[in-house]
C-alpha cells in the first residue's frame, strides 16, 4: 500500500472565547438551542438576576429559586426573542415579571392562609451584626405590607437605581403610574417608620447607617 | 436610596438608611453558587427534555394505560373515601416563629400554636422549642428543653411528630403533655387520651403508650418507668376539662421564677386557651419593644428606679429592658438587666442568651473587648450548639483577631469553618485563614 502526501493545508484554529461573544450572537445561539449558549447566558446574566431578587426579597435562597425559574422559562421561550441584540434587557424584563408574580403569590398566600407570615431574612454577609439583622427583618416586614407592584417599583428605583422610564419600560407601565406607585410606596414606608420612633431613633443613634 | 437632606422627615431618613443597609447586605454571587445554580438548571432542563420525549413515547400506549389507570383509580377510591387533607395553616399566640423555626416567647404565658384543623400545641413558659416542618400531612416540632402539651385532632391522614430531646413521639389523635429536662436528661410523657409511640434511647425498642399511662425515662440512671394513672391525675390539681388548657398543665418553670412571678389560677372547663396567669410585675415591655417603643420602657425604669426594677422585674421584662437599653446605647443599664437576669433566674433558658448578649453589650466599648470574649466563651461552653453559638464563635474570632492578631484567631477560624461552614462569618474565617 502506498501513501500519497496530502495537498490540503491544515492549520490550528483557536476555539471561540464564549465570554467575548456579543449578546446578539449569544441570543442567536440560544435560539438555535446551543448548549454553550445556555451556560454562557447563565454566567453572564445570573449575577444580575440573583442580586436584584435578593435585594427585593430579602432572601438569597428565594433569589436562587427565582433565578432558576427565570432562566428555565427564558430558555424554553428563547425562540420568541425578537431582537437578539437586546438580550440583556429581555432577561431583565423577564426577571422583573417573574419577581412580580412571586411577590403577588406570596401576598396572596399570606392573605388566603389568614395568618401574618413571618419575615425571614437570609442575606449572607460576614459583617452583619445582630442589630443590623433585626433592622433588616424590620425593613422587609414593612416591605411585605406593600402591594406587589409598589414594592417592586420601590425596589427597582431605590435598590437597582433604575430611572422611572426604565422601570416603566421593564414593567410595561406608564411613567405616571410608576411615579404614583413610587410615591405611594415611599410615603407608606416613611409613615410606618415614623410611627415606630424607637427604631428611627436607634438608626439615628447609629448615624443613619 | 439617595441620602436625604437633613430637612427631610425622620421616617424618610430612616427609610433611606434601611434601604442602604439592605443593598449593602447583598453580596454578588460567588463562582461556587453560580456553578451550583447552573448545575441545577441543567438538570431541570434535561429532565424537561426527557419528560417531553417520554411523553411522546408514552402517548402511544396511553390509551391502553388509561383503562388500567381507571381501574386503579376505582380501586383506590373504594379504599380511600376521604379526599387529600388541605394544607395546614396555623397561628401563633404568645410569641412568634423566628429564623430556623425557633419559637420565641413574647410574653409570660408560653407559646401557643393553633392549627386550622383543631390541633393545639402549648409550650409552657420558658420552654424552648422549634417548629421544624408543617405540611398538609401534619407537623414536626422539637422540644429542646421544658414542657409542652398537645391536643391533636384525630385524623387517619395526618401524622404529627414531636422530637423531645433524643426521643421521638409519633402521634395520631391524642392529648398529652411531654417534658424534657436537658440538664438532668429526664424525659416524661403523660398521656391523657389516645395512643402514642415513643422512640429513642430506651431498652426494648419503641414504647407504645395508651390512655392514662405515664412514661418517665431517666437517661443518667438508665431507668424507664411506666405507671398507670387516672386521666384526671395526669393534670395535677387543675379541674379536668374536655381538653388540656394552658393553665391546667404542670408548671415546669425554674424554681427561682415560679413563686415570685406567677399566681395560680384555677381553670374552668371550656375556658379559653388564651386565659393565662396574670404575672406580677409584668410591664408588657416585650410588646412595647416589638412596637419600637424603646423610650417608653426606659421611662418606666427611670420612674420606678433602676435598682428596684432590676430586683423586681420579671425575666421577660428584664430581657426586653436589656434590648431597649442596648439599642438606646445605655450600656450600663443593658449590662445591669442582663446580669440581673442571670443572678435572679439562674435556671431560666434566657440565662444562656444573656451571656451572649452581655458579650454584645461589652463590645460597645473598645476597652471591654476582652470581657466580651469571656462572655462568648461562657456561652459557648454552656451551649455549644445553642441559638447563638455560630455568632458567639464568629464574634470571638473577630475580636481575637483585633486584640491578639490573625495568628491567634486562625485556630478559631478553622473551628468556625468546621462547625459552621456556611455561617455568616464563614467569609471572614476563610479570609483569616489566608491572611499572613
Amino acid at each position: 500500500m502506498t501513501t500519497h502526501p496530502s495537498h490540503i493545508t491544515l492549520s490550528l484554529v483557536p476555539g471561540i472565547d464564549r465570554a467575548r461573544v456579543s449578546d446578539g450572537e449569544l441570543a442567536r445561539g440560544l435560539m438555535a438551542g446551543g448548549t454553550w449558549a445556555t451556560a454562557e447566558t447563565w454566567r453572564r446574566f445570573a449575577p444580575m438576576v440573583l442580586t436584584m431578587a435578593a435585594r427585593a426579597l430579602g432572601s438569597e435562597s428565594e433569589a436562587d429559586d427565582l433565578a432558576q425559574e427565570v432562566f428555565h422559562r427564558l430558555f424554553r421561550r428563547a425562540k420568541t426573542l425578537r431582537e437578539p441584540d437586546s438580550l440583556r434587557s429581555f432577561v431583565f424584563s423577564f426577571a422583573v415579571r417573574v419577581l412580580k408574580s412571586e411577590l403577588r403569590r406570596k401576598r396572596a398566600r399570606s392573605w388566603l392562609s389568614f395568618q401574618q407570615p413571618e419575615t425571614f431574612v437570609d442575606l449572607a454577609s460576614g459583617t452583619l451584626d445582630i442589630e443590623s439583622r433585626d433592622l433588616l427583618r424590620k425593613f422587609y416586614a414593612l416591605l411585605d405590607r406593600l402591594a406587589a407592584r409598589d414594592r417592586l417599583v420601590f425596589a427597582l428605583r431605590n435598590m437597582e437605581r433604575m430611572t422611572v422610564e426604565e422601570i416603566a419600560s421593564s414593567m410595561e407601565l406608564s411613567v405616571s403610574t410608576v411615579k404614583r406607585s413610587l410615591a405611594h410606596a415611599t410615603n407608606k414606608l416613611s409613615r410606618w417608620l415614623e410611627s415606630d420612633l424607637g427604631w428611627v431613633d436607634f438608626l439615628e443613634g447609629r448615624g443613619w447607617r | 436610596m439617595t441620602t436625604p437632606s437633613a430637612g427631610e422627615s425622620k421616617g424618610t431618613r430612616a427609610l433611606a438608611a434601611l434601604t442602604d443597609l439592605a443593598c449593602g447586605s447583598v453580596a454578588p454571587p460567588d463562582p461556587v453558587r453560580l456553578d451550583k445554580g447552573l448545575q441545577a438548571l441543567s438538570v431541570r432542563l434535561a429532565a424537561g427534555k426527557a419528560r417531553r420525549t417520554a411523553l411522546l413515547r408514552w402517548s402511544m400506549v396511553g390509551t391502553m394505560a388509561t383503562a388500567s389507570v381507571l381501574g386503579i383509580l376505582w380501586f383506590s377510591r373504594a379504599r380511600q373515601h376521604a379526599p387529600l387533607p388541605p394544607t395546614l395553616a396555623y397561628r401563633v399566640e404568645g410569641g412568634s416563629v423566628v429564623d430556623g423555626g425557633y419559637l420565641r416567647e413574647a410574653g409570660n404565658g408560653g407559646v401557643k400554636l393553633f392549627f386550622t384543623e383543631g390541633t393545639e400545641f402549648v409550650l409552657m413558659p420558658g420552654t424552648r422549642g422549634r417548629l421544624r416542618t408543617v405540611d398538609n400531612l401534619g407537623a414536626r416540632i422539637a422540644i429542646e428543653n421544658g414542657t409542652a402539651s398537645f391536643q391533636v385532632t384525630p385524623s387517619a391522614e395526618r401524622r404529627w411528630l414531636v422530637e423531645v430531646g433524643p426521643f421521638l413521639v409519633t402521634v395520631k389523635g391524642t392529648v398529652f403533655t411531654v417534658s424534657w429536662d436537658t440538664s438532668k436528661e429526664r424525659f416524661e410523657l403523660r398521656l391523657r387520651h389516645g395512643q402514642v409511640v415513643v422512640s429513642g434511647p430506651v431498652s426494648g425498642g419503641d414504647i407504645a403508650l395508651r390512655t392514662g399511662q405515664r412514661l418517665v425515662v431517666n437517661l443518667p440512671t438508665n431507668e424507664t418507668l411506666i405507671t398507670e394513672q387516672k386521666p384526671e391525675e395526669a393534670w395535677g390539681d387543675a379541674t379536668v376539662g374536655p381538653a388540656p388548657r394552658a393553665a391546667d398543665l404542670p408548671q415546669e418553670r425554674p424554681a427561682a421564677e415560679k413563686p415570685a412571678e406567677r399566681k395560680t389560677i384555677k381553670a374552668t372547663p371550656g375556658a379559653s386557651l388564651a386565659v393565662t396567669a396574670k404575672v406580677e410585675g409584668e410591664h408588657g415591655w416585650s410588646e412595647a419593644l416589638a412596637a419600637g417603643k424603646l423610650d417608653r420602657i426606659l421611662a418606666d425604669v427611670d420612674r420606678a428606679g433602676v435598682r428596684a426594677t432590676l430586683e423586681k422585674a420579671s425575666s421577660e421584662d428584664l430581657f426586653a429592658l436589656a434590648d431597649a437599653a442596648r439599642y438606646r446605647r445605655r450600656v450600663d443599664l443593658a449590662r445591669g438587666a442582663l446580669l440581673a437576669e442571670r443572678r435572679r433566674f439562674p435556671g431560666s433558658a434566657r440565662t444562656l442568651d444573656a451571656a451572649f448578649l452581655l458579650g454584645r453589650v461589652e463590645e460597645s466599648s473598645e476597652r471591654r473587648l476582652a470581657h466580651a470574649i469571656r462572655w462568648y466563651d461562657e456561652y459557648l461552653a454552656a451551649a455549644p450548639t445553642g441559638t447563638y453559638a455560630a455568632e458567639a464563635l464568629g464574634r470571638k474570632m473577630t475580636l481575637t483577631s483585633k486584640l491578639e492578631g490573625n495568628a491567634q484567631a486562625r485556630a478559631l477560624a478553622e473551628d468556625y469553618l468546621r462547625r459552621f461552614p456556611s455561617g455568616s462569618y464563614a467569609g471572614s474565617a476563610r479570609a483569616l485563614r489566608r491572611a499572613p
